[in-house]
């Protein structure tokens, strides 16, 4: 039967132990850096003396000696390949002394923001985007101002880089100013734009635009469509519509306008040859022509040809 | 609506006041009416028209006015001191607008309007504008009938002016050059404004007064077809 041990002698080999971790092993979660694209940088191992016997190696690959600046190391014209996670180690004994996770990437450019009312009069949303990557997270931070008044910009449930303002009042004759700043660990860039409401009403395409041919007519193509779900009050808010007609064969489209109602007869179709045609919305007084509906295809009416063998009949 | 009488305005209010007493137009002839319906389109394509003149006279009125007022940027803090007729309103309220109202907020609007625009007309420098101008009240003054018609048609009573909208003690201060031409802008900004809310208003309006299609089948369907 072995002697217990005495508490005090646990004690102190614990004590030793934790010295021991503290002194040797590296921080748990490595130190995350950030560096310029095309930029020069040098990793210093840890708290390691500049002339430490030390091994590095970058996603667990070792790299070679004449890297090294004694036991930094130096990498010179970052590229995104370099990104990665670099460890260095105590060359004899192969221990962990400090590990880096670098993120080569770009301060953000001036980024490109648009708004759009496509929902008038209920609301209109704003949407962003970076012209050139820049292979790092950036936060965006967006504020809406109309006249002095902050309003409130409610992100979009999907998508990350857009989000609504509902219009309080119509009608203003004061101007709405959107903002838009983005920074990430390499620097910052912001924009802003200025807009009347109604500058930036622009609904979405028609929907469902169907066309067919007419039978026993072999000249026209009847067309009907909707207006677009996303429009909430055609009544107070009417529509007038763009439609725009080819036969594939040919570039040259005919433009019809339309003031009134979802549907339209062409009545000058070539015949037996088909048709592409597409439908452009706009509010009656103000804003912008949306873009062409999804295009829809159709071939006029032609007359079945006669079969002569159903003249001769066996009596 | 309730005009200051502190300043020059308080002269034109004075003019505002003798544009209410002019004769109204007429109510249409009741035997074959065909309803407030043509007459509605026709204010709506007045609005249309107008708002279309407008776009011509405000760049050159702008130009005249020079930088920054003609510039596209230019966005000045409405601080309110001119007493103009806001197109602005809620929503909801706008929705819920009932006809009288909405033919009555029209036609006082353009009242005012109407007045200021004379006053500009009278201050401007070059024949050209003051030709413009003129033109341009005079479509106005249309507009104002066309409303007061439908008004009529519909058996809504012309808007009076209140008592106490007459000008009262002496004019204030004149207003600097640049708050001068600051109120024109603001005044050209608010009838283009109030015209594309006109357009809808009298859109809305159509659309109430429209019978509406099952009407006119049943219509048929009574005489046996």
């Amino acid at each position: 039967m072995a002697a217990p041990v005495p508490w005090a002698c646990c004690a102190v080999l614990a004590a030793t132990a934790v010295v021991y971790a503290q002194r040797h092993s590296p921080q748990e979660v490595p130190h995350v850096q950030y560096e310029r694209l095309g930029s020069d940088v040098t990793l210093p191992c840890g708290t390691a003396n500049w002339d430490a016997a030390v091994t590095w190696r970058v996603n667990g690959t070792d790299l070679a000696p004449d890297l090294l600046n004694g036991s930094q190391l130096v990498l010179h014209g970052l590229e995104l390949g370099h990104s990665g996670l670099y460890a260095c180690f105590h060359r004899d004994s192969w221990h962990l002394r400090h590990q880096v996770l670098l993120h080569v990437g770009l301060p953000p450019r001036e980024p490109v923001l648009s708004c759009r009312s496509n929902t008038y009069p209920k609301g209109f949303y704003c949407s962003w985007h970076l012209p050139t990557p820049t292979y790092i997270p950036n936060t965006f931070n967006v504020t809406v101002l109309h006249g002095s008044k902050i309003m409130v910009c409610e992100k979009d449930p999907a998508l990350k880089n857009r989000c609504h303002i509902r219009y309080m009042h119509l009608f203003s004759t004061i101007k709405y100013k959107v903002s838009i700043s983005v920074s990430n660990a390499l620097g910052h860039n912001a924009t802003a734009i200025t807009f009347d409401e109604f500058t930036i009403v622009k609904p979405d395409p028609p929907e469902n635009v169907v066309a067919r041919p007419v039978p026993s007519n072999p000249r026209r193509l009847e067309v009907t469509w909707q207006t677009p779900s996303t429009w909430p009050d055609p009544e107070s808010f009417p529509l007038k519509f763009f439609l725009r007609y080819r036969p594939l064969i040919l570039d040259q489209w005919q433009h019809v306008e339309l003031s009134d109602g979802t549907t339209h007869t062409i009545t000058d179709a070539y015949a037996g040859k088909e048709y592409i045609i597409q439908v452009a919305a706009k509010d009656n007084e103000i804003g912008t022509w949306s873009d062409w509906s999804v295009a829809a295809h159709a071939t006029p009416w032609t007359e079945e040809p006669r079969h002569l063998t159903t003249e001769a009949q066996a009596p | 609506t309730h005009l200051r009488a502190w300043d020059s305005w308080g002269l034109l209010a004075c003019l505002c006041t003798v544009l209410w007493h002019l004769p109204a137009v007429p109510a249409l002839n009741r035997t074959g009416d065909p309803g407030p319906g043509p007459s509605i389109q026709k204010t709506y394509d007045l609005t249309r028209y107008l708002e279309h003149q407008l776009r011509s006279l405000a760049g050159t009125y702008l130009n005249y006015l020079g930088p920054p007022f003609n510039e596209p940027d230019f966005n000045p803090p409405r601080l309110g001191a001119e007493t103009l007729p806001r197109a602005t309103v809620n929503l909801d309220v706008w929705r819920s607008l009932n006809d009288k109202l909405r033919l009555t907020q029209n036609y006082e609007a353009y009242s005012h309007l109407l007045c200021y625009l004379r006053g500009l007309n009278r201050q401007a420098a070059t024949a050209e504008l003051r030709r413009s101008l003129a033109h341009f009240c005079t479509s106005l003054q249309g507009l104002l009938g066309s409303i007061a018609g439908v008004m009529a048609a519909l058996g809504y009573p012309l808007p009076q002016p209140l008592p106490g909208t007459e000008p009262t003690g002496a004019p204030g201060p004149a207003h600097s050059d640049f708050l001068r031409k600051m109120d024109d802008f603001w005044l050209l900004k608010e009838l283009q404004t109030w015209l594309w809310r006109s357009a809808k208003d009298f859109n809305r309006l159509k659309k109430k007064m429209q019978p509406p299609a099952a009407a006119v089948t049943l219509h048929l369907e009574a005489h046996g077809f």
